[in-house]
């Protein structure tokens, strides 16, 4: 038998079987392609309540799908039209876990640029709620780590230590996480920036700026990465927060 | 007898001073505009719904019958400055200096339009192709016909932009709640634009469309049915313009297709949202009537169980003040209050 709107059937859908029975009776031949049903049978609801009950996750119940984040939404609009925040939010509130998954493969895309969260109506805190689903995703294990998930633990410790962001270490932190081979000063064990291999990317990235910048700035920046500075009493308050990060389910 | 005091001019005020002028009160209206019947007057509404009568026809013969009437004082370009007193034998001072001793008040002070420039992403003051809907009201009413700002030419297409300044949480909690009339106008006026330019293709992008009771199908199955108006379900979330072809591009996302959108439109009208007026805003603090938390709209006390009296005893509130509302709807609670005023003043009605 052909298929006429092949565009509507998706091949996970198409069963094809060289010999068919049905209630004992033999069809095989024309009869042995069977498309399954697109029915939706059920809802997992706990999926969505697990949504909430993450922090990240408590203003998806806000949501009214007008679709005002996904109009803003620059990798929806210009990379892949499959990468939909409001669809995404809909799906997980239902608990349509075949649908999300589906969309696996583009769900870690967003660039967090915060348009969708700045503009929704309702106050959902877009971008927070899609981090929320793909926790919940990945606890379910129905998607993968996403990859820049391993960059915000990097950067998260990275303010839990030094109760600041301290560009030097974090950047070649990372780099050295990439695999590349970075010269530690002897004492503190951190990287020495720019001294050991350094991706070309970064030093084009880095060589532009400096150019034009203000030579004060330059030796604070270069202070700050030799000497590590940490916020004032930060050890004291470092316990607290991670205490309570951990409590609230907030430190991965 | 103790007369009345009706504030505000609008469907709701003159619908309160026409009955109780009627029923023998004495009463008087002050307006802080030069004329009488409020928003819809004032702004040149074209064609109403739900009945497609003109504010003339329905709001006309109001006017004449407040004017008429030897019972009740109208007293235009005023407004209430201050009321002391009690329930029964209030002292009101008016802003023209006058002083009245009143056994009652009826507040209509009504509402006011939202101001699109508070939403900068819907370009509304940067393109002259974004206009309101209150613009294109005035386009039928006032200049008969319609165009675009920016050359003066028929449009080829329209966009209705709806819940601009409603439901919104991003505008603060304010404007949380819904217009009640947005969804229902643009039906009638998109229906309007087919009718009179077939050529003109209209596009209305809603969340939802409410257009309750019996307004169904004259303000939502007939623009599709009978004229072709087309609805996409997505809101606006950005207008930009095209200098290539000097079009406007409506930002969306088509939820049905499931497919960002940026479609090429010559005229986009904004559908206005209300907001309390600045009057009622003012009045509510003169005479220390409960408002609500949130949208500033008067609200009713619990206890009486009825809409319109307020949490003062001798104070009645009736149309937009307390929240969106149709005219004849604004109307019947204007009697409603008169109704109430009068009563409490123990008036002896002989018809
Ligand atoms: C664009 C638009 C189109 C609409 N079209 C329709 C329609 O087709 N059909 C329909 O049924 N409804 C329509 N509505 C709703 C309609 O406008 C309202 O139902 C109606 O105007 C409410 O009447 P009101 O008397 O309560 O208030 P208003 O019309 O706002 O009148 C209030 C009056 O009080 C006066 N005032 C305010 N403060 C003071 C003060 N302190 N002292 C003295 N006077 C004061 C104001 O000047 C004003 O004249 C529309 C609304 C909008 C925004
Ligand atoms: S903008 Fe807000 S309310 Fe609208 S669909 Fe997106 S998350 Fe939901
Ligand atoms: S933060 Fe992410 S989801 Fe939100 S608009 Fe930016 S890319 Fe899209
Ligand atoms: S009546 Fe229609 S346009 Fe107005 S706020 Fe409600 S849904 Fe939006």
């Amino acid at each position: 038998m052909a298929i006429h709107e092949r565009s509507l059937v998706e091949p996970e859908r198409i069963l094809r079987k060289e010999r068919l029975v049905v209630d004992g009776v033999d069809v095989s031949g024309d009869w042995n392609l069977i498309i399954m049903p697109r029915v939706i049978n059920d809802y997992d609801v706990d999926f969505g309540k697990d949504v909430l009950s993450q922090p990240e996750g408590k203003t998806i119940n806000q949501c009214y799908q007008c679709s005002y984040c996904t109009a803003s939404c620059p990798v929806h609009n210009y990379w892949d039209e499959r990468y939909n925040p409001r669809h995404f939010i809909y799906l997980a509130r239902l608990g349509m876990i075949d649908e999300l998954q589906k969309r696996a493969d583009v769900m870690w895309r967003c660039v967090s640029c915060h348009k969708c969260t700045h503009r929704c109506p309702k106050g959902v805190l877009v971008e927070e709620v899609l981090k929320a689903i793909l926790k919940v995703m990945a606890k379910r294990g129905i998607i993968e780590e996403y990859p820049s998930k391993k960059f915000d633990k990097f950067f998260t410790e990275s303010v839990l230590e030094y109760g600041r962001i301290e560009d030097g270490e974090l950047l070649f932190g990372w780099i050295e996480k990439q695999g590349y081979n970075v010269v530690k000063d002897p004492i503190l064990k951190k990287p020495i920036p720019f001294v050991g291999e350094t991706p070309e990317w970064l030093k084009d990235l880095v060589m532009k700026p400096i150019k034009s910048m203000n030579i004060g700035f330059l030796v604070l920046n270069a202070k700050h990465m030799l000497f590590h500075p940490k916020t004032k009493n930060w050890s004291k308050f470092k316990q607290v927060l991670r205490k309570v990060m951990q409590e609230e389910g907030a430190l991965h | 007898m103790k007369s009345v005091l009706v504030v505000g001019g609008g469907p709701a005020g003159i619908a309160a001073a026409r009955a109780l002028g009627r029923l023998g009160v004495s009463t008087v209206l002050v307006e802080k505009d030069g004329q009488l019947g409020g928003n819809p007057i004032k702004n040149n509404y074209h064609t109403l719904i739900p009945r497609k009568l003109k504010p003339s026809q329905v709001i006309g013969p109001y006017i004449k019958d407040v004017e008429q009437n030897p019972n009740v004082k109208v007293l235009l370009n005023t407004e209430l400055t201050a009321c002391e007193g009690e329930p029964g034998d209030f002292k009101v001072t008016l802003s023209n200096g006058e002083k009245y001793n009143v056994g009652a008040i009826v507040v209509a002070t009504g509402f006011e339009h939202f101001d699109p420039r508070r939403k900068g992403e819907l370009g509304y003051g940067l393109y002259p192709d974004v206009i309101t809907n209150l613009e294109l009201e005035r386009m039928f009413s006032v200049e008969g016909k319609l165009y675009r700002p920016s050359n003066g030419q028929l449009p080829k297409r329209v966009a209705f932009v709806f819940c601009v300044g409603s439901r919104d949480r991003q505008l603060g909690v304010t404007n949380v709640h819904c217009c009640r009339y947005g969804c229902a106008l643009s039906g009638l006026q998109g229906s309007e634009i087919r009718e009179h330019y077939p050529d003109v293709d209209v596009f209305c992008y809603y969340m939802d469309v409410r257009t309750y009771g019996t307004w169904e199908y004259p303000f939502y199955w007939a623009p599709q049915e009978q004229y072709g108006v087309r609805y996409v379900r997505g809101r606006i979330a950005e207008i930009t313009y095209s200098p290539a072809d000097g079009r406007l591009r409506v930002k969306h996302e088509d939820t049905i297709v499931q497919r960002p959108a940026e479609v090429p439109m010559d005229l986009v009208v904004l559908v206005l949202g209300m907001e309390p007026s600045p009057g009622t805003k003012k009045v509510a603090k003169i005479l220390g009537l409960a408002q609500d938390p949130d949208s500033q709209f008067l609200v009713p006390s619990d206890e009486s169980g009825s809409n319109i009296v307020s949490n003062k005893p001798g104070i009645f509130i009736a149309g937009a003040c307390k929240g969106p509302i149709d005219i004849e709807s604004s109307f019947s609670e204007g009697e409603a209050a008169a109704a109430e005023a009068a009563a409490f003043l123990g008036a002896k009605v002989t018809v």
